[in-house]
């Protein structure tokens, strides 16, 4: 075997020949803006999805720790849905974080083929994108979720992102804030100072989390720079890229939903943190803490919504409606400790809290109240005033934010 | 067909090269083409792409991403010199003194593999974690400061490289080392060389085209790995990987995603070019 790399003498021709040949393959192949018509032209008609009869399989892809489980691992509430429907459901928990995952599947969006999920849940600002790419199937609430419009909190039925709640209903709303490890952590943690400050982050270099996801993790650092998320200029954005570089030495990682694990075992002393999630991490280390900073918070909301193609959107409606009783709203809300859309489910906790006393359970009684008098699960008009929204971006400031990020988040 | 095929033999080569020439087709030389055309259009989502011919976006992509294209070669490099120390031992023991445990030893370096490469990755991120069992327990009895630690450092993320990527060094050595008939060494010998010698003029000779093709082994893929820097690094370790799959799947940016995966290639190409350059003193047959 000789390995001698040899060289030829090639025919001007012949090289001619194949650089024409390549600009001409080079020029077929392009993306094209959404096969099957262009966006505005798919997402202003089409009838809506459902009013048919469930096909008995649904495919329910979430996001990690957002739904109830019990000691087995599987959740009570699919269960239920299993039992009272006859549907079969696979439950999934893909979605680490919005962008990652929607660019898992939009080229099957784009070429028009069923990405295998019936229901998704994302959050509002990448609804708002996927309804303009015409990316979601349209559905009738009135007609197929009636729970919605009997039980859903009025400030969630106008939604700016999907006016009329033509494409999706919510999930959960949360906070993005910061959680932090009272084991590792000497002071107790009130201000976005104690995360971005290069001087006071210097004693726990290397164990700074911070998010993957670029909205969270630029207005966090807004609200540090005393800038109002909603308004920023990028001059603003350019001003937070500065304070995210300065931390950036100490960064431990830009975490997807993963961060819970770092945080739970003991890799992250303070990081970002989304409200439930760090409740369900008390489950097993009860001294983990989440602050909504004194500069504020990100509240936002996660949607339900059918992607284009879905093979089975009848069973994925039911499920919707499902969600939107009272009782299965409580069930899950005990157990993720985000918002609920559903405000009744305040009372069905705090009258599980009196059974879960009557039986002499007093360990889940004090729990149960404890979610239902939670201003991070049923959030005051206090909690609220100090919470803020994503900024709805243009095409051109998302770009511009997005290389902003990327530099942050690559080294 | 048989009579046809007897007469025209010399097509018969090529008969047999036609389905791995297919799939390289396929899945090799379009796949590539392709990626050429998404580099050099321009656009968005929303908006769809048109091939601009904007090939401003190559000097433009790596004055941007410079140092993780760097830092990138730099740890292959590191990998397959590491692999390269841990694995020629571990060949030449088992080629000439693993007698009949030969097969068992083979057996050892493959295992790894019945795993999936992502869990055992993800099992290093536990078994290192700051406060897990190993630097825990170290840090418990004193031996560590509390704020050392071993993931989210180059040290992690190369480690994480090299115990990836070690088996594919070890067998090509192996396969050579194995080739080289042991009299040649006792011809050394008796020739008054010292084993070292024998070593430096014979068996290492002998095993080049071995460390030629490990080398690559380890080194390409290296280079290109972004598993070991996402899982084990932190942005300080990004590799070019990293930026590639980032700008692919989140930002969505494929122009200039496409764009660095060539300028990667071309990056690779260019390095293996000058090593088979330095090898080329060497004898490279077998």
């Amino acid at each position: 075997m000789s390995l001698q790399l040899q060289r030829r003498a090639r025919g001007a021709r012949a090289f001619a020949a194949v650089g024409v040949t390549l600009a001409l393959v080079l020029g077929a192949c392009g993306i094209g803006p959404g096969d099957g018509g262009s966006p505005a032209a798919t997402n202003s008609g089409g009838d809506p999805v459902g009013g048919g009869e469930p096909a008995g399989v649904l495919n329910f892809t979430n996001w990690p720790l957002y739904i109830d489980q019990d000691d087995d691992g599987s959740s009570p509430t699919i269960q239920d849905f299993e039992e009272e429907t006859g549907i079969d459901v696979t439950y999934s928990e893909a979605i680490q974080d919005n962008s990652s995952f929607f660019g898992t599947i939009q080229p099957q969006l784009q070429a028009g083929q069923d990405t295998g999920h019936d229901i998704i849940v994302v959050t509002d600002w990448m609804i708002g994108n996927m309804i303009a790419l015409g990316y979601l199937e349209p559905i009738d609430v009135d007609r197929d979720i009636p729970n919605f419009a009997a039980n859903a909190a009025d400030k969630y039925k106008e939604r700016s992102y999907d006016p009329g709640n033509q494409y999706s209903v919510p999930y959960q709303s949360g906070i993005t804030g910061i959680g932090y490890n009272p084991a590792l952590v000497d002071e107790e943690i009130t201000s976005l100072s104690q995360l971005f400050d290069p001087e006071f982050i210097q004693k726990y270099c290397g164990q700074i989390g911070m998010f993957s996801e670029m909205r969270d993790v630029i207005s966090l650092a807004l609200l540090y720079n005393g800038v109002t998320p909603e308004e920023a200029t990028i001059e603003d954005v350019e001003a937070a890229q500065e304070v995210l570089l300065e931390q950036a030495e100490c960064v431990r990682g830009y975490y997807g939903n993963e961060y819970a694990d770092d945080l739970a075992n003991g890799s992250l002393a303070i990081t970002m943190a989304w409200s439930g999630d760090i409740f369900q991490l008390q489950f097993d280390n009860p001294d983990l803490q989440f602050v909504v900073p004194d500069e504020g918070g990100i509240l936002w909301t996660d949607n339900m919504a059918i992607p284009k193609g879905a093979a089975h959107p009848n069973d994925a409606l039911a499920m919707m409606n499902y969600l939107y009783e009272p009782e299965v709203a409580a069930q899950v809300a005990e157990w993720v400790n985000y918002i609920t859309p559903v405000p009744g489910a305040q009372d069905v906790i705090r009258e599980n809290a009196e059974a879960a006393e009557a039986e002499g359970d007093t360990e889940t009684a004090e729990y149960l109240r404890a979610v239902a008098e939670s201003p991070l699960v049923f959030p005051t008009d206090d909690m609220l005033s100090r919470l803020h929204s994503y900024k709805v971006l243009d095409e051109d400031e998302e770009r511009r934010w997005a290389e902003l990020f990327q530099e942050v988040v690559s080294g | 067909m048989l009579g046809w095929l007897r007469r025209h033999s010399g097509v018969v080569p090529y008969l047999f090269l036609l389905p791995g020439g297919l799939w390289l087709i396929a899945f090799f030389v379009v796949p590539l083409i392709t990626t050429a055309s998404v580099a050099l259009q321009e656009g968005s989502l929303a908006t769809g792409y048109r091939l601009t011919f904007n090939f401003g976006i190559f000097p433009e992509a790596v004055g941007r991403w410079d140092t993780q294209l760097l830092r990138s070669l730099q740890y292959g490099l590191i990998v397959t010199v590491l692999a390269m120390l841990i694995g020629y031992p571990m060949a030449y023991t088992i080629a000439f003194r693993g007698g009949r445990y030969k097969n068992i030893l083979l057996l050892l370096v493959i295992l790894p593999f019945f795993t999936s490469f992502i869990i055992r990755t993800i099992s290093w991120k536990f078994i290192l974690a700051d406060q897990g069992f190993v630097l825990g327990t170290l840090k418990e009895i004193g031996l560590l400061d509390q704020g050392f630690r071993l993931l989210a450092t180059p040290v992690a993320v190369i480690s994480g490289i090299t115990y990836n990527f070690l088996p594919f060094v070890v067998l090509p050595l192996y396969v050579a080392l194995e080739r080289i008939d042991p009299r040649l060494i006792e011809a050394a010998t008796d020739l008054y060389a010292s084993r070292l010698q024998a070593f430096l003029r014979v068996t290492l000779p002998l095993s080049i085209s071995g460390v030629f093709a490990a080398s690559l082994l380890s080194f390409i893929p290296a280079v290109g790995d972004y598993l070991n820097a996402e899982l084990l690094g932190s942005r300080n370790e990004t590799m070019i990987g990293n930026v590639i799959q980032r700008l692919f799947l989140v930002n969505r940016d494929y122009p200039e995603a496409a764009a660095l995966s060539l300028i990667l290639m071309a990056g690779i190409l260019v390095s293996i070019f000058f090593y088979i350059r330095l090898l080329r003193g060497q004898e490279l047959t077998v």
